[in-house]
């Protein structure tokens, strides 16, 4: 998100999510024939939702590693200084308005940033929210001793100086864009319970205090989380009196679960795609397919003999059947895309050249680069055979099956790949994070939080394998590419910063350090009559606005 | 120890004369499961060569054809691919798990086994407090903990199926050995001065076959329904290979709309792991000397 | 008695250590580590991974991490999760409850049916009736249990909707009704396994005592079949399922793991596999001493309770 981006996002504030989604309602409405007018949420709150997860939630400390449904359940106890909306404006959350260049909130250089918060939030222990818990929240990050999850931006802050209870200043070692979007995902803690506490890292770990529209009810381990309403929430809602969230780890009983109605909702990978097309037409639920900014990718180890050659790269792009694995194996619910940025992105470059699976191309190009038939069928160039193995993780069948296919297609141009799959513990442990794989079939985003720059995974400097500190497990190494991002972290100009990633999208299309092969769409699912629901590809989870969920009124 | 000791345990108890062939053929249901093995092992081995179909190749356009509804006897998989005969290549694979596993396991429970019971002291007590610990943990643990540490491969699982389960042969044959060891033969062996080997291999061992039979063929059971678990927790033969146990699992996704997929392996399982387990109880009926007298 | 209890305790003591020298050097060894779980979404950078494995204390060498993991439980400190940042004891035990609940349901049903199954199939051995008990027990003890599982759920939660899909009570109610309706699927395809081996127990047990001298005496003086059945066979063919019962104990408490993961019931078994999954060294640990005490327990209580039970063998069994 950029300092102009936001200038738009003022404009929707003023007018407030309730508006926001108060017209979506309506534009169902107007679709939804037998819905005469819309509904309104309840004056007090009322009644429950029982989400479906397919993991178990058990991070509660917000500022520690924790996975995306760890932060399901920190979206509704905690909040942070501002979130980011379905159209990826930020709205401002804790903090009373967004900072940018044009308000003083983001000095000229990016380097001084100013914060004016909000005057009416308690903690739900009553507790007066001020400045301090975010200087100590933001200072806990970096504490050396505090097993913090993510640093990136925050160990760029150099001094926190609270002006008044209600304002914040801080200074940067440089300029990072980027940093508006981390802090839409960064929550904040209660400076005064977790410094009373023994230990900073159990503190809110059986009790979770925090400032959002639910208070922590009670936890069955190994089963569900209840939340209850927090009647003195400082926004809009929370319309319901409780949310549980309720952990089933097998996917056939998940769905078994929300098809008998024991589910309210299904949010996130709950129901797999071989069950879309029949769940669609469940009398009394409402199923859709919503976007995700997850790319399923081919990831090659460009220090892998046959896979440094770009031609062989590009041949094995060539000769996906990208088209029959999204038809037939996931039955049309993902969506094509060969970019690295989802499709809903602002910095999505929609001009790159489609996808088209040909063999003979692919033939054509293996010939051209010297790769030439060998024995058993296997192309080989200077010794080198075209033989490696693909790996993902084990248990997931569809996957294994777009596997089958690829070798299938990838055996026609005389490569031959034998599958290598293991435990996720296993796989993204050092094989993944030390470049030991040959290829990875892998569902990932290339992004900051929701801002559009990918440089974690791109940069020449960011290759653990070659003792970089990144996330650049293909050992990708390009002049232009890592020049292109340095300048896209320091640019606050969002025109400018959208011509560098177009570029850089070009750039990535045509080396193909990912081989792209499709865009997630997420099965979620909900009772007819529970109102509210909107997706947020900007959110790491739909249940981002579960406050503003309610039931229908007969 | 290798498998060729056991060979000339045979003669020794003298199962083709003896009483024992008797009482197991009078075993219906024992005779049953030896039928069905062997027909499926048959299957198995000369099944694949008369299918027209390959495992692997995948036809897109033909996925889950219902049974006998076409050219493809049991209809074909997500992928296209016919089922009867990937059923059969799978068959090779799970019967082959199986054999390998009990052959594997015998030879380190046996040998562990042997050992500790023949020389006892503390090396004895030591290898079987060692098989008391593995006995403590589920066995469901070492199968994952071990499956993490090596590639999923039919040889690996192989290995770690084995290693789950050698533990109860090496108690039974401990026992046996050590009742065996104080029995007049043996003493007498000892006495004229036989060597250590020489007794084990000759007094002992074959006078401990019934057990150890009794116990390998349950071991067999076992180990096939062990494959299905594993790659049920996501750790089994990796694609395309079939194997009964991991076409079971790709078909769990698709219960309602193609419940062929998931019931054919799951009966193929059941059935070769029963006929194993009758041909257990009928060898333990028919080796079981307190039988010769009811 | 002292001294046999005695001797068992440094017995059990050791085979604890070996466990845990055991476990932990195949949990530790094995590729992978907590942090993996972070590093396929992409969100965290090496340097973070790398400073969490080090404030974690990951990085030590191996016995140096065992010894400081000896040292604290030794001192009744089983560690603190990695996953959700509490006591490992505090974990399991809030795990306990579902697991027993479960457990001791199916096991009530498989020693009801199963006793009868076996006793009936011994006295009227090979008739009809032990023909098709044997098969279904054999069948039983064959089939899949996450595939019969899996069936029960498709056929009667979703076919039929009679039974619910899993979870041990719904949301807010947690009613007996409720909980009974939720126990049903997961206890039934349990029991069906456990009722097979009690019941082909059973029957071996059964056989032993009916042919042996007393009761063939009995039967020459005449007395009923019924009254030799009850007075004298049954009660001589329960002792050794006392035993039985006493090895099972643990598995009471330490769940079933595969029925645990496909009807989502939040037991031990389904904590153990998410744990090992996450790589959550201390729980797992925990739960591998854990159960290896229960065994220890469940092996004493059987000797003992047969010792007692049979005074011919003494205390010392085994």
């Amino acid at each position: 998100m950029t300092v102009s981006k936001s200038i738009e996002s003022m404009q929707f504030a003023s007018i407030g999510r309730r508006a926001l989604l108060g017209a979506s309602v309506g534009v169902c409405a107007l679709i939804g024939a037998n819905m005469l007018f819309a509904q309104t949420p309840p004056e007090t709150p009322t009644g429950q939702v029982v989400v479906g997860l397919s993991q178990e939630p058990t991070a509660f400390n917000p500022l520690m590693a924790g996975i995306e449904v760890d932060e399901t359940i920190w979206m509704q106890i905690y909040s942070p200084l501002w979130y980011s909306g379905p159209d990826g404006t930020l709205l401002p959350e804790l903090a009373a308005e967004i900072p940018i260049t044009e308000n003083g909130g983001i000095s000229q250089d990016g380097l001084t940033w100013t914060v004016r918060l909000r005057d009416d939030v308690t903690w739900h222990d009553g507790t007066p929210f001020t400045a301090e818990d975010v200087k100590f929240s933001l200072e806990l990050i970096n504490n050396p001793d505090f097993r913090a999850g993510n640093r990136m931006g925050h160990e760029l802050i150099e001094e926190i100086t609270v002006t008044n209870p209600h304002e914040i200043t801080w200074t940067m070692r440089e300029p990072y864009a980027p940093y508006l979007a981390l802090l839409a995902a960064t929550y904040m803690v209660p400076r005064h319970i977790i410094e009373a506490a023994d230990d900073p890292h159990t503190a809110l770990a059986t009790a979770p205090v925090g400032t959002g529209p639910f208070t922590w009810g009670a936890r069955a381990s190994g089963d569900s989380i209840t939340l209850n309403a927090n009647e003195d929430f400082f926004g809009d809602g929370p319309y319901l009196e409780r949310a549980i969230f309720r952990y089933i780890p097998e996917q056939t009983a998940l769905y078994a679960q929300f098809r008998s109605g024991q589910l309210d909702a299904t949010i996130g990978s709950g129901i797999p795609a071989n069950y879309f097309a029949e769940a669609q037409d469940l009398p009394g639920l409402v199923v859709e397919a919503v976007a995700n900014p997850s790319l399923e990718i081919v990831m090659p180890n460009l220090e892998h003999p046959a896979l440094q050659d770009v031609a062989v790269r590009r041949a094995l792009f060539s000769a996906i059947d990208s088209e029959a694995i999204i038809e037939a194996i996931y039955y049309d619910l993902h969506r094509p895309n060969v970019s690295f940025a989802p499709r809903e992105s602002w910095a999505y470059n929609d001009a790159l050249a489609p996808h088209v699976f040909d063999i003979d191309e692919a033939n054509r190009l293996l010939d051209e680069a010297g790769w030439e038939m060998g024995a058993a069928n296997v192309r080989e160039k200077d010794g080198v055979r075209l033989a490696f193995d693909i790996s993902t993780t084990t248990g997931n069948a569809l996957r294994e099956q777009a596997q089958q296919l690829m070798i299938e297609t990838w055996r026609a141009i005389g490569a031959q790949v034998s599958i290598n799959n293991m435990p996720a513990a296993v796989i993204w442990g050092d094989f993944y994070r030390l470049s030991q794989f040959d290829t990875l079939l892998v569902g990932t985003a290339f992004r900051t939080g929701m801002d559009p720059d990918p440089s974690n995974r791109f940069l020449s400097t960011a290759i653990p394998a070659q003792g970089g500190a990144g996330a650049n497990y293909m050992q990708w190494q390009n002049t232009e590419a890592d020049a292109l991002l340095q300048e896209g972290i320091v640019t606050f100009d969002m025109d400018r910063r959208r011509e560098i990633y177009h570029r850089l999208q070009e750039i990535a299309r045509d080396e193909l350090p990912i081989i792209p092969i499709y865009q997630y769409q997420l099965v979620e699912g909900r009772k007819e009559g529970l109102e509210g629901y909107v997706p947020n590809i900007n959110a790491r989870h739909n249940s981002w606005n579960m406050r503003e969920w309610y039931w229908a009124q007969d | 120890m290798s498998n060729a000791t056991l060979a000339p345990a045979a003669p020794r108890i003298r199962l083709f004369q003896s009483p024992a062939l008797r009482r197991f053929l009078r075993h219906r249901l024992a005779v049953i499961g030896t039928i069905t093995i062997l027909t499926m092992v048959l299957l198995v081995v000369i099944g694949p060569w008369l299918m027209p179909f390959e495992p692997t190749s995948t036809n897109i356009r033909n996925r889950f054809l219902p049974p006998f509804d076409s050219t493809h006897l049991l209809g074909t998989d997500p992928l296209g691919r016919d089922t009867l005969t990937r059923l059969l290549h799978a068959g090779r694979i799970s019967l082959a798990v199986g054999f390998a596993v009990m052959i594997l396991s015998m030879a380190i429970g046996i040998f562990v086994g042997t050992v500790a019971g023949f020389y006892g002291g503390a090396l004895g007590a030591a290898l079987m407090r060692f098989v008391d610990a593995m006995l403590c943990f589920p066995p469901i643990f070492l199968l994952l903990a071990i499956s993490a540490l090596i590639n999923p491969s039919v040889i690996s699982i192989i290995i770690l199926i084995s290693a789950a389960s050698w533990m109860e042969i090496a108690r039974v044959v401990e026992a046996q050995v050590r009742s065996l060891k104080e029995r007049d033969y043996t003493v007498a062996a000892e006495a004229l001065g036989a060597r250590d080997r020489r007794i084990i291999l000759r007094e002992i061992l074959p006078n401990a076959v019934a057990p150890i039979v009794v116990a390998a063929t349950l071991n067999v059971a076992n180990a096939i329904l062990a494959e299905s678990y594993i790659s049920f927790l996501g750790f089994g033969v990796q694609p395309p290979t079939p194997s009964w146990g991991n076409m079971l699992q790709d078909a769990q996704g698709y219960l309602r709309s193609a419940p062929w997929l998931a019931i054919i392996p799951g009966i193929a399982i059941t059935l070769a792991v029963t006929s194993f387990n009758f041909i257990g109880d009928g060898l333990r009926d028919a080796l079981d000397p307190r039988m010769e007298n009811r | 008695m002292t001294r046999f209890l005695i001797g068992r305790l440094g017995q059990s003591l050791l085979l604890l250590w070996i466990v845990s020298v055991v476990g932990f050097a195949i949990l530790h060894l094995a590729p992978g580590g907590p942090m993996s779980q972070f590093a396929e979404s992409g969100n965290m950078t090496q340097a973070d991974m790398d400073r969490m494995a080090e404030q974690l204390g990951l990085n030590r060498p191996l016995p140096v991490q065992y010894a400081q993991w000896l040292t604290n439980i030794v001192a009744g400190d089983w560690g603190v999760s990695y996953r959700d940042q509490q006591p490992v004891l505090r974990i399991i035990f809030s795990h306990l409850g579902a697991t027993f609940e479960l457990m001791l349901t199916s096991t009530v049903i498989a020693i009801f049916i199963g006793v009868w199954v076996g006793v009936l199939g011994a006295v009227w051995r090979y008739s009809l009736f032990d023909s098709v008990a044997t098969i279904f027990a054999m069948v039983a003890l064959s089939i899949p249990t996450f595939w019969f599982g899996l069936v029960v759920i498709w056929y009667f939660s979703i076919e039929l909707g009679w039974l619910p899909a899993g979870s041990r009570m719904t949301p807010g109610d947690g009613s007996f009704a409720n909980r009974f309706h939720h126990l049903i699927g997961p206890a039934l395809v349990l029991a069906l396994v456990s009722t097979a081996i009690w019941s082909r127990y059973m029957r071996s047990s059964m056989l032993d005592v009916i042919n042996q001298d007393y009761i063939r005496t009995a039967r020459s003086k005449g007395i009923s079949e019924w009254r030799i059945l009850t007075r004298h066979a049954l009660r001589n063919a329960l002792l050794p399922m006392i035993t039985i019962l006493g090895l099972q104990l643990p598995n009471l408490l330490s769940g079933a793991l595969v029925t645990e993961t496909v009807f989502s019931w939040p037991g031990m078994g389904r904590l153990f596999l998410d744990s090992i999954n996450y790589r959550d060294y201390p729980t797992v640990m925990g739960i591998l001493m854990f159960t290896a005490i229960l065994v220890l327990i469940g092996n004493l209580i059987a000797d003992i309770l047969y010792g007692l039970a049979d005074p011919r063998i003494g205390g010392r069994a085994r």
